[in-house]
C-alpha cells in the first residue's frame, strides 16, 4: 500500500487520499495530524496511481487536484553545524507556518515557494520530480560558509562570511538555481564537469533568473537585469552580483566569465570551469529571450524542452544542446521566428552547426542528432 | 611536514575566491604543530582515498584538496561537502581557520 517513513497510523493507511484530505481539514487535532502524516509520507503520485485501481475516478481526480499546486516546504536550521543526511536537524519552518523573523529561513522558504510557483505556472511542472516532491532547505549551514549547494536531495545554504559575501538566501535566484539542479538531475543528468557541467550550471542560472523575472511581475526580457546573486557581495564596490547573463564577465571585479566560445576557459579548476564557461550558454539564452521579446516564457519552454529531450546525452557539448534548442523551438513554434532567433543567439556566442540540420528539420524530416 | 590546502567550486566560484594555503609545520609553534599532526593522524590521512566523489547529482559543492608531504611520504586527498568523515571535517575546519588567519594577517 503506502510506502511510509516515520510515524505510521495503521487505520489511516487504508484510507483513500480524498478521505484523508477531508479528515486533515475537519477531524480532531489527533486525526488531522495522523491524516497529514499519512498524506505527507508519500512524496509522489505513485500511491495515487496505485489507489486509482481501487478508488472511484472522481475521488482520485479530487485528490490529484488537491495535491497539484500544493507546496510542501520545510526549512531546517543547521545552527551553524554541518549535519549529514540522517542527522537530527531542527525544523525552523514548515508549510503553512508563519514567518519566523529569521531572514535566512524566511528567504529560503519564500524562494522555494516562488520557484515552485514558477515551475507550475510557466512549465506545468509539479516540483523537482514533477510529482509534488517536498522541498527541503537547510539554512545556517556551517560557520561563515560562503556557499549554497544541492547535495543530490536537499538544498543547503550558508550564511556567508559577512566580510566578502552575505547570506546565500539573499537573492531568490540562488534558491531557484539550487532547486533547478534537482530538476536537471531528474531530466538529463548532465555530467558536472567541462561543457556538460557548464550547461548544467547555465540551466540553473537560466531558471534562477526567470524565477526572479516572474516574481518581478513577469518582467519583459529587455527590462530584466539578468544578474545572478545580486546583493551577495557585502561591499557593493566589489560588484553588484555574482554573474551577468547579459554581459558575462562584467558582474564584479573578478568575474572571468566568457561570452563567446573563442574565450572558452580550459582549466582543471571548478570541474573544468563549470561556473566560468556557463557564461557562454547564459549569453545565448539572454540573446534568445530578448530576441523573442516580452516575458521570456517561450525561451524558457524551448530550453526546458531541450533539457527533457531524450536525445540530450549526459555528456552533451554546447553544440549538441544548442541543436536541441533549435529543433525544439521549431517543434513548439513552427509558425514563428523563434527557431531562427535561437539559432542566431547560439551563432553570436560562437556555436554553429551545419545548415543541413536546419533545412532538413524545417522540411519536417526527422533527423537523429548525433 | 608541509600541508597544501586548496578549495574550489561552489555557487559563487570565481578564480581567486579562494587562495591556496601552504603551512610549514616547522614554522608553527610546538603546540600548533602538535595539534596539526594529531588532526592528520586522527583522519588516517595517508590511508584516505585520493578522491571521495560527491553524491550523485550534487552541484555547487566546495571541493577541498589537501596535500601532506613529509620526508618519508606524500599524499593528496580531495573531498567535497558534506564531508562524511568527522576527522577529515575537523582537519578541514582547522585549515579553513588557518586560511582566514592568513587572509587577515597584514
Amino acid at each position: 500500500m503506502h510506502q511510509q517513513v516515520g510515524h505510521r497510523h495503521s487505520i489511516f493507511c487504508i484510507l483513500p487520499p480524498d478521505v484523508l484530505l477531508d479528515i486533515a481539514q475537519t477531524g480532531t487535532e489527533e486525526e488531522r495530524e495522523a491524516a497529514l502524516n499519512t498524506l505527507a509520507a508519500d512524496t509522489t503520485f505513485r500511491t495515487l496511481r496505485a489507489i486509482r485501481l481501487a478508488a472511484p475516478v472522481a475521488a482520485t481526480a479530487q485528490a490529484e487536484a488537491a495535491v497539484l499546486g500544493q507546496k510542501r516546504r520545510t526549512i531546517y536550521d543547521c545552527k551553524n553545524r554541518m549535519p549529514e543526511p540522517g542527522d537530527q536537524v531542527d525544523q525552523a519552518r514548515a508549510e503553512g507556518g508563519p514567518a519566523t523573523g529569521d531572514s535566512a529561513v524566511d528567504e529560503a522558504f519564500d524562494g522555494l515557494g516562488d520557484t515552485y510557483d514558477f515551475y507550475l505556472d510557466v512549465l506545468n511542472r509539479n516540483s523537482i520530480d514533477d510529482q509534488g516532491m517536498p522541498l527541503e532547505g537547510y539554512a545556517h549551514y556551517g560557520r561563515r560558509y560562503n556557499n549554497a549547494f544541492w547535495d543530490g536531495q536537499r538544498m543547503v545554504f550558508g550564511d556567508g562570511d559577512g566580510v566578502l559575501l552575505n547570506r546565500f538566501t539573499i537573492a531568490v535566484d540562488i534558491m531557484s538555481h539550487e532547486l533547478t539542479h534537482g530538476v536537471t538531475e531528474k531530466e538529463a543528468q548532465l555530467i558536472y564537469r567541462n561543457q556538460s557541467g557548464a550547461l548544467n550550471e547555465s540551466i540553473s542560472d537560466v531558471l534562477g533568473s526567470l524565477v526572479k523575472q516572474f516574481k518581478n511581475g513577469r518582467q519583459a526580457a529587455e527590462d530584466a537585469d539578468w544578474l545572478i546573486g545580486e546583493g551577495l557581495f557585502v561591499d557593493p564596490s566589489h560588484g553588484k552580483a555574482l554573474r551577468s547573463m547579459k554581459d558575462p564577465g562584467s558582474a564584479h571585479e573578478r568575474d572571468r566569465q566568457p561570452a563567446h566560445m573563442r574565450d572558452y576557459v580550459n582549466t582543471v579548476e571548478d570541474n573544468g570551469g563549470v561556473h566560468i564557461n556557463s557564461g557562454i550558454p547564459n549569453k545565448a539564452f539572454y540573446l534568445a529571450a530578448t530576441g523573442i521579446g516580452g516575458f521570456a516564457d517561450k525561451a524558457t519552454r524551448i530550453w526546458y524542452a531541450a533539457l527533457r529531450d531524450p536525445r540530450l546525452k549526459p555528456n552533451a557539448k554546447f553544440v549538441e544542446f544548442a541543436q536541441l534548442t533549435f529543433v525544439n523551438a521549431w517543434n513548439l513554434f513552427p509558425e514563428g521566428r523563434e527557431a531562427e532567433i535561437v539559432r542566431n543567439a547560439w551563432e553570436q556566442v560562437g556555436i554553429e552547426w551545419g545548415s543541413q540540420v536546419g533545412s532538413e528539420t524545417q522540411r519536417g524530416e526527422r533527423r537523429e542528432i548525433t | 611536514m608541509r600541508i597544501q590546502y586548496k578549495v574550489d567550486g561552489g555557487f559563487a566560484y570565481f578564480p581567486g575566491l579562494h587562495q591556496p594555503v601552504t603551512i610549514e609545520a616547522d614554522e608553527l609553534s610546538p603546540e600548533e604543530a602538535d595539534k596539526l599532526e594529531r588532526l592528520i593522524e586522527a583522519a588516517g590521512f595517508f590511508e584516505l582515498p585520493a578522491v571521495s566523489p560527491p553524491p550523485p547529482g550534487a552541484a555547487d559543492h566546495f571541493q577541498y584538496t589537501i596535500s601532506v608531504t613529509t620526508p618519508e611520504r606524500s599524499h593528496t586527498v580531495r573531498v567535497t561537502d558534506p564531508i562524511g568523515d568527522h576527522h577529515v571535517r575537523a582537519l578541514v575546519d582547522y585549515l579553513e581557520e588557518k586560511t582566514r588567519e592568513s587572509r587577515a594577517a597584514p
